[in-house]
């Protein structure tokens, strides 16, 4: 492992997160960034839990894709194997925390089976694979997309709990009004576009 | 036959997953860039929607109840596998295009909340009649979204561009037109702008660029949205039921893994008004009693008049 | 067709699905959490709104009070004497009858009896009162302003803005204290739901004083404590206050009060 290769972990991780941030560019996981952005409290909760979920999920498929997949060959049933194993580690996640770390269930547990359909993590979890990532690069592209979606989503709480008492326009009240927020979010995000 | 036919129209008008119901928001923002390409996503998870509900019905009484999400899933995934596959193979300059949102067709909500509201609860031929209804009535909506999208912000229909097409940006074409107009340079400006609007010749004008990109398809969701909010504000004007045409996920989604987008489809009226029936019926049987014994009392008090407030306090 | 390459991605598959069963299967077993059989009856039993009315957080929270002894069996105001009584019969208590309560804005200083200083256009939010100019807009600077923040938090649609005033619809109301929370005068208390009358008025301010602000205001002329059997009212912070452990509702201090004050609840 030399100097480029930590350069490199650096630019998937920038990428990931800011650049072709997950959700304002990738469109991943909107089902909970507009639906659990009300209040930052619960938004950052609901990052946490996503941070948590995908950087887990994205190493253990990075491993079963390396180890068991590839050598016997069987890539293209890469969908299903990892759904599978997104679903059986979130159910047993919940389980681990509600047993041992009871305050961390009571803040995240709600989320955490909010995040099995997430497009988020499968979306993850491929990307790794067709980018073709080792391990240690999957993790970190894991862990930085999942900070990217943290990001934006908890920015989206902070402007919706500020629009709150705003006058809007009848038609644009409820949902509009967010998505039309994040499009000014996204477009903010596109100038990202030349860290890299 | 009957119900298959009711099941089309169902899914392609009455129940529109994009338009009415609001769900699969994510490929519809992905991957409508272009007509094309909103038209092949839509026929590849028609397919998978159809099939997948077909399977599931087969098997809905030999799935034990407890596992029944994780075999959905196992399901849709292979089909999912299958399709992309074949796409793969057959089309793939629009495999290419469409990316990784083959694969996520698997956690479509469209299709596990079909597969929990409707197929796991109908017969084979209808079952596969809905999927085929839904199926169509989400590509005919990513079609005309991507369409849209492409003619504004990209000048072309179906990939077509050029003399072919007036494709291109009306605002920036009248502006030029009025520009041409004021023009003192150009003799007869008027009838040349009309001219170089009819053949087409549109060099200086640009295409409204942001449309297919990031950030346009937040737009132009929030635009129809906001246009069927419309539509529902005046439908409730009248006095029509619009409780069927939901506004995207804005709902809370701490209840979301209880209830489900699924339970959505199933009789979403029914079962909010089942859970406000349960609280009603829970306060009202706490209210029976209640009523009763403060009508006791105040007999009591009406009887014993004002001086025997010890005899009232007993009561109580 | 290679028939070795279908047989091995079946059985591959096959065997993680198994892995993950048994997996699973296995931790939640081993992280199984004890949970009381009481407190899943319980929480059947309660209304499962999540109010917290209570005090605790949610329903759960309720029936977890509950079965560990810290809350009595009827701690449910929501529910009532017919929930305490099941709730009752689950930790084999009987239940004390506990008294309906209804909340009750002490104010009818509205549209109609009070004017306004000045015309405000900014928050309509009840918690930026003391930010504004002469805490309000209206005459009366200890009464209800009107903004509704308690009409927002109320889970049970029971109070409503009526003519400029905060008004609680004793129907509905089931006395979950969230209006009183976020009320920031403390205008709202909890009155028994059976109280035949009520003091409408929470003003502090000495009586000619009062009697500009707002036409139906409390003056604490006295004439409601002097004439009341039951020795019931008191006139506190210049306006009357009703006890009602002692009141017998026979309506004497409302014929006596010549503000009209005093209300028929």
């Amino acid at each position: 492992m030399n100097g480029n290769y930590f350069i490199n972990l650096m630019i998937v991780a920038i990428t990931s997160s800011l650049v072709s941030n997950v959700v304002l560019s990738q469109f991943l996981g909107l089902c909970p960034f507009l639906g659990v952005s009300k209040k930052v409290k619960t938004a950052s909760g609901m990052g946490a839990a996503v941070i948590f979920v995908i950087t887990l999920s994205s190493l253990v498929a990075g491993v079963v894709y390396k180890f068991i997949l590839t050598p016997l060959h069987i890539t293209y049933l890469k969908t299903i194997v990892f759904i599978l194993i997104i679903a059986a580690l979130v159910q047993f996640v919940e389980l681990f925390l509600k047993k041992f770390v009871k305050p961390l269930y009571e803040a995240l547990g709600v989320y955490l089976p909010l995040i099995t359909t997430n497009c988020a993590v499968l979306g993850v979890a491929i990307n790794n694979v067709n980018d073709g990532y080792d391990i240690l690069t999957g993790v970190v592209n894991g862990f930085a997309t999942a900070a990217g979606f943290a990001i934006a989503i908890i920015i989206l709480a902070g402007i919706r709990e500020k629009m709150e008492y705003n006058d809007i326009p009848k038609p644009f009240r409820g949902m509009p009004i967010v998505l039309v927020t994040a499009g000014l979010m996204a477009i903010a995000f596109c100038g990202f576009a030349g860290l890299i | 036959m009957k119900s298959c036919i009711e099941r089309l129209f169902n899914g392609i008008i009455k129940e529109n997953p994009t338009f009415v119901l609001t769900l699969g928001m994510c490929p519809t923002l992905a991957v409508t860039t272009s007509a094309i390409n909103g038209l092949g996503m839509g026929l590849s998870t028609m397919v998978v929607l159809a099939l997948s509900n077909l399977i599931i019905s087969a098997l809905r009484k030999v799935i034990p109840d407890k596992v029944r999400i994780p075999s959905y899933i196992v399901i849709v995934a292979s089909l999912v596998t299958v399709v992309g596959l074949l796409m793969e193979a057959y089309v793939p300059g629009l495999y290419a295009s469409l990316g990784i949102y083959i694969d996520l067709i698997v956690v479509n909500c469209i299709i596990l909340g079909r597969a929990e509201s409707y197929a796991s609860k109908n017969k084979m031929l209808p079952s596969l009649f809905d999927g085929i209804g839904m199926g169509l009535g989400f590509t005919f909506a990513l079609t005309l979204i991507g369409a849209v999208r492409e003619f504004f912000g990209n000048a072309s229909i179906f990939g077509l561009t050029g003399p072919k097409v007036y494709g291109t940006s009306i605002p920036v074409l009248l502006v030029e037109l009025v520009n041409k107009i004021f023009n003192p340079d150009s003799s007869s400006a008027f009838v040349r702008g009309l001219g170089d609007f009819f053949t087409g010749e549109f060099a200086s004008f640009s295409p409204i660029g942001i449309l297919v990109m990031a950030p346009g398809a937040f737009f132009v969701l929030a635009i129809l949205t906001a246009i069927q909010n419309v539509i529902k504000a005046k439908g409730e004007a009248k006095g029509k039921d619009m409780s069927k045409i939901q506004s995207g996920c804005s709902s809370d989604c701490m209840s979301c893994h209880e209830s489900g987008c699924s339970r959505r489809l199933v009789e979403p009226e029914k079962t909010e008004a089942k859970k406000t029936e349960e609280v009603k019926e829970a306060v009202t049987e706490a209210e029976k009693p209640a009523e009763e014994v403060s009508e006791a009392k105040t007999e009591t008090v009406e009887a014993a008049g004002t001086q025997d407030v010890k005899s009232g306090k007993e009561d109580e | 067709m290679n028939v070795t390459g279908i047989l091995i991605a079946v059985a591959i598959v096959a065997a993680i699905g198994l892995f993950i069963g048994i997996f699973l299967g296995v931790a939640a077993n081993v992280f199984k959490v004890e949970v009381d059989e009481r407190e899943e009856k319980i929480l059947g039993v309660l209304p499962g709104n999540n109010c917290g009315g209570c005090g605790y957080p949610g329903c759960s929270g309720c029936a977890a009070a509950i079965v560990a002894g810290e809350a009595p069996v009827n701690a449910c105001p929501v529910g009532g004497d017919a929930v305490a009584d099941k709730v009752g019969e689950i930790m084999g208590v009987k239940a004390e009858k506990k008294k309906r309560m209804v909340a009750f804005v002490k104010c009818q200083g509205g549209c109609d009896k009070t004017h306004e200083d000045y015309h405000y256009t900014g928050e309509q939010d009840c918690q930026m009162i003391a930010f504004i100019p002469n805490q309000g807009p209206r005459s009366c600077n200890s009464g209800c302003q009107g903004f509704g923040t308690c009409t927002k938090v109320c889970p049970f649609d029971a109070i409503h803005v009526v003519n400029g005033v905060a008004l609680v619809d004793k129907e509905k109301c089931k006395a979950c204290g969230k209006c009183i929370a976020v009320c920031p005068r403390g205008l709202i208390e909890l009155i028994p739901y059976d109280a035949q009358f009520a003091v409408a008025c929470s003003s502090k301010s000495k009586g000619p004083q009062a009697m500009k602000e707002c036409t139906a205001s409390c003056i604490a002329c006295g004439m409601c404590a002097r004439n009341c059997p039951a020795e019931a009212i008191t006139v506190e912070d210049m306006h009357a206050h009703i006890d009602y452990d002692k009141c017998i509702s026979c309506g004497n201090c409302r014929e006596k009060c010549k503000r009209n004050s005093i209300i028929v609840h």
